[in-house]
């Protein structure tokens, strides 16, 4: 039975700007649909309009029946009712979607008492149960706890569980998981599969994320600029797609599939033993490795962090150690990779490393100078920066709203350098057009320019400073598949053009393996295996990182499987 | 980690850029009071103290547009040159109140620290008295007259531009920009100065323009009191204290029109203020 059907919906702002443009969808009973594009696709619009969440004054056209109802017409109770017994949302950030100033529990039972009628004592009851449907650790104790403290993993379990009240009959699901660390992401997709098959609703599932999308759903609509560019059978879509843009898409999104083939033959020839966890990778290790940037053979390391902890003292509360005894060695050129999930310490490493905050213990070098401690003089500041750069995670928020793209890599270069001003602006644009930009970019300000120009700008700031060492804290996961493919690439550009020593952080392993000739896996604060990158994912020995490498969603994806990993290292849910 | 997505964004109406008539009312309308002020002395009518005993109390006429007052003055020119001290003396205090907020409110908000608590206790110390009755203070210290008055003003406002210069600063200063700025070596100065404080400035210069309205009548109403701009200087609070004889006599008109123009420059100020504060979308902290 089909419960939902969308048929050649458009919406039209009052400007004459068109979101959606002939969209049709249908879900089926017992079916889990996927919507899968990137930002400003019209995804998340088209699935709004299922509950009638439409942007004010807009236009609409077309239709949405929800279970024999259209929507689009639907009185204000009609909308009322279609939200209170036929579908639910779910919401992408579930800290913003949940009041904080209410426990759990009231946020549980508050529609189930009013819209219901169901005594207060009945409707705790069901909360309990859904709680552990959605296998929350524990129920009772939930039902008096308030949303901070509760982790996002958890949170988003509750949302799921409120969503479950009216027993809906489709579930909408808005990238419920995107805000949220992968093996976090595994459990959340477990249960939410474990309940639409139990209940046997449909699901609309919004990703921007292909793999996620194959792994999970049956269908998948693939849209791009309000239009669906292609459907069909999830698997199908994605290892054979059609449409350009689907294939274009295809190509972009990094994968560690790959890896695993290629290690197992590299594996052959390899000695197995060369990546034992505590080894720290030596130099001509590194040279023989043949995905190693075409640099001349190394003869030192280019940075070295030996035993670096940093601790937080919070008044009140126990301490937090955010990183212990860390040590990386990168040699000249090469490329290593930090991965970790939130809290691992990872980005608070980078940030000891560019100088952003002060380690307690360890020592940092850089091109054989000691950078530890902290410049006490201008000519030491520049000498710091000249040594290392940093990238940052959001080129939305680490560029300076009011200065040109031009000036803000110009004030940097002749911050560092005494160049006249005609020499300067030739410099600018040198460095723009070699990060993929033009000299039209020179003039523009951060807000008129997209995600990717913003981060190329980022780039070509850091860049300007020509330093030895450039560090990327989650440089692209702002960014779009698309984008951050043509963001990688011109990294790998750069380095091998000017053999530029590359520390790279980043939560996803697929972006990690496309860089990074090396990486290390940390796990809160402590760095729990290293070596090549290839061995690392195609023979794990950690049991985290074999954990994260298969919480990674991918077509043949055994949820069960990753579940049992996650309890056998350690209980999970305590952990989130 | 998360994926900006445009969806949000769009969901709010997007919002129609124009001018409120209000707005461009109020601008038009200061901007001849301004311009009336400082060309008094070539298009006023009559010198602003020139008496004439054979015409007092006087309604409009063509002669004297907006009549006379008890000792046969022009209301019209005294209007004139009476706005040059009531927009005078609230402009500097705005000035010099904003001078001193943005630096204290600069070191407070980006040295933090103990320096933050001490200057916060300061500023509320300073927010306890009302600023005419530090102003009346002043005149009391100092004598009458406008030199005191606006000092003591100054001081008393630029806790307000300090509270609201440190809030934002604070906030910026934890952006990544800044720590982008700190990595490529900038020194903590350049940045403060040349890079976040620009970036905070359309709010403060917002909440200075309200400030200036809210000045306005504070200083028109110490002359009033008579402590302010003294006889026989023409001043809009010291001609409607000269006019409240006349009142009891059933003559309105002298004390009114000062009166209504003091109401109206303050609700034009008020309305650019919020129309520019809305504009840049900053929350003004009242």
């Amino acid at each position: 039975m089909t419960l939902l059907d969308i048929s050649e919906l458009t919406l039209d702002l009052p400007n004459g700007k068109r979101l959606l443009d002939g969209i049709s969808l249908t879900v089926a009973e017992g079916e889990t649909v996927g919507l899968v594009g990137e930002s400003g696709s019209g995804k998340s619009l088209t699935a709004r309009s299922v509950l009638g969440l439409l942007p004010s004054r807009a236009t609409m056209g077309g239709s949405v029946q929800l279970l024999d109802q259209s929507v689009l017409d639907a009185s204000r109770s009609e909308l009322l009712a279609l939200r209170r017994t036929r579908a639910s949302m779910i919401f992408q950030d579930p800290r913003a979607g949940i009041n904080p100033m209410r426990t759990v529990g009231d946020h549980l039972t508050e529609t189930m008492r009013l819209c219901e009628g169901r005594s207060a004592a009945d409707a705790k009851a069901v909360a309990i149960s859904l709680m552990e449907a959605v296998r929350l650790p524990r129920p009772e104790e939930h039902m008096n706890q308030y949303p901070h403290e509760l982790s996002g993993g958890m949170l988003q379990r509750v949302m799921i569980a409120g969503a479950l009240t009216s027993s809906p009959r489709l579930l909408i699901c808005d990238e419920p998981t995107t805000a949220l660390d992968v093996t976090t992401q595994a459990e959340i997709i477990g249960v939410l599969a474990e309940q639409r098959a139990s209940r046997g609703m449909g699901m609309l599932f919004i990703t921007h994320d292909l793999n996620l999308a194959a792994s999970i759903c049956d269908r998948v609509y693939v849209m791009s600029a309000g239009r669906v560019e292609e459907q069909g059978d999830a698997r199908q879509v994605f290892s054979n797609p059609q449409a350009a843009y689907t294939k274009r898409l295809v190509a972009a999104t990094p994968t560690i599939v790959v890896a695993r083939d290629s290690a197992a033959t590299a594996d052959q020839g390899a000695d197995a033993s060369a990546t034992t966890s505590d080894a720290v990778p030596s130099t001509a290790d590194a040279a023989a490795s043949a995905s190693a940037s075409a640099t001349p053979a190394p003869v030192e390391a280019m940075l070295s962090a030996s035993g670096i902890s940093k601790t937080y003292v919070r008044r009140g509360k126990e301490p937090v150690r955010a990183v212990i005894d860390a040590s990386i060695e990168i040699p000249r050129g090469g490329a290593l990779g930090v991965v970790g999930e939130s809290g691992s310490g990872k980005s608070t490493f980078a940030r000891m490393i560019v100088g952003l905050e002060q380690a307690d213990t360890g020592d940092i070098r850089i091109a054989g100078r000691e950078r530890t401690s902290v410049p006490s003089s201008r000519v030491e500041r520049l000498e710091h920066a000249r040594s290392v750069q940093m990238v940052f995670q959001d080129p939305y928020l680490s560029l300076d709203p009011r200065i040109t793209a031009g000036k803000a890599i110009e004030d940097a270069m002749r911050l560092h350098r005494n160049l006249s001003t005609t020499d300067a602006r030739a410099r600018v644009i040198e460095l723009l057009e070699q990060v993929g930009l033009g000299d039209v970019h020179a003039q523009a300000r951060p807000r008129t320019l997209s995600g990717g120009q913003r981060q190329r700008v980022a780039i070509a700031r850091a860049l300007a400073i020509e330093p030895d060492v450039l560090v990327m804290d989650e440089a692209t996961s702002a960014l779009d598949v698309s984008v951050q493919a043509q963001v990688l690439s011109l990294v790998e550009e750069i380095r091998r053009e000017r053999g530029l020593t590359v520390l790279f952080i980043s939560h996803d392993l697929a972006v990690v393996r496309r860089l990074c000739d090396e990486t290390v896996v940390m796990k809160t604060g402590e760095i729990v295996e290293r070596g090549r990158t290839i061995e690392l994912l195609g023979n794990p020995q950690h049991p985290y990182t074999r954990l994260l490498i298969d919480s990674v969603p991918r077509p043949e994806w055994n949820l069960e499987a990753v579940a049992a990993e996650a309890s056998e290292l350690e209980d999970p849910v305590a952990q989130n | 980690m998360t994926t900006p997505t445009m969806a949000m964004k769009v969901l709010r109406a997007p919002r129609v850029r124009r001018s409120s008539t209000t707005f461009l009312i109020s601008a038009v309308f200061l901007g001849v009071v301004t311009l009336a002020a400082i060309f008094a002395p070539l298009i006023a009518p009559y010198p602003p103290n020139q008496v004439d005993l054979l015409n007092i109390q006087a309604g409009p006429s063509p002669a004297h547009w907006l009549g006379t007052d008890a000792l046969g003055r022009d209301t019209l020119s005294r209007m004139m040159f009476g706005a040059r001290t009531a927009l005078l003396a609230p402009l500097l205090v705005v000035v010099f109140s904003t001078i001193v907020g943005i630096l204290l409110g600069l070191l407070a908000g980006w040295r933090g620290g103990w320096i933050d608590s001490v200057l916060g206790r300061i500023f509320d110390v300073i927010f306890a008295f009302p600023a005419l009755l530090l102003a009346i203070m002043a005149v009391a210290l100092f004598g009458k007259g406008l030199v005191a008055p606006v000092v003591a003003m100054s001081i008393a406002y630029a806790p307000f531009v300090a509270r609201l210069t440190r809030s934002l600063i604070a906030s910026e200063r934890s952006r990544p920009y800044v720590a982008a700025y700190r990595v490529q070596g900038f020194g903590g100065g350049f940045i403060a100065l040349r890079r976040v404080l620009p970036n905070v400035m359309p709010i403060v210069g917002a909440q200075s323009t309200l400030n200036f309205g809210y000045v306005l009548a504070e200083l028109a109403a110490l002359s009033f009191l008579g402590l302010g701009v003294q006889a026989p200087t023409a001043d809009w609070g010291a001609m409607v204290n000269e006019a409240q004889a006349g009142l009891i006599g059933g003559y309105f008109l002298p004390a009114l029109v000062p009166a209504v123009a003091i109401v109206l420059v303050v609700v034009a100020v008020n309305v650019i203020g919020e129309e520019l504060s809305d504009r840049i979308g900053g929350e003004i902290p009242a």
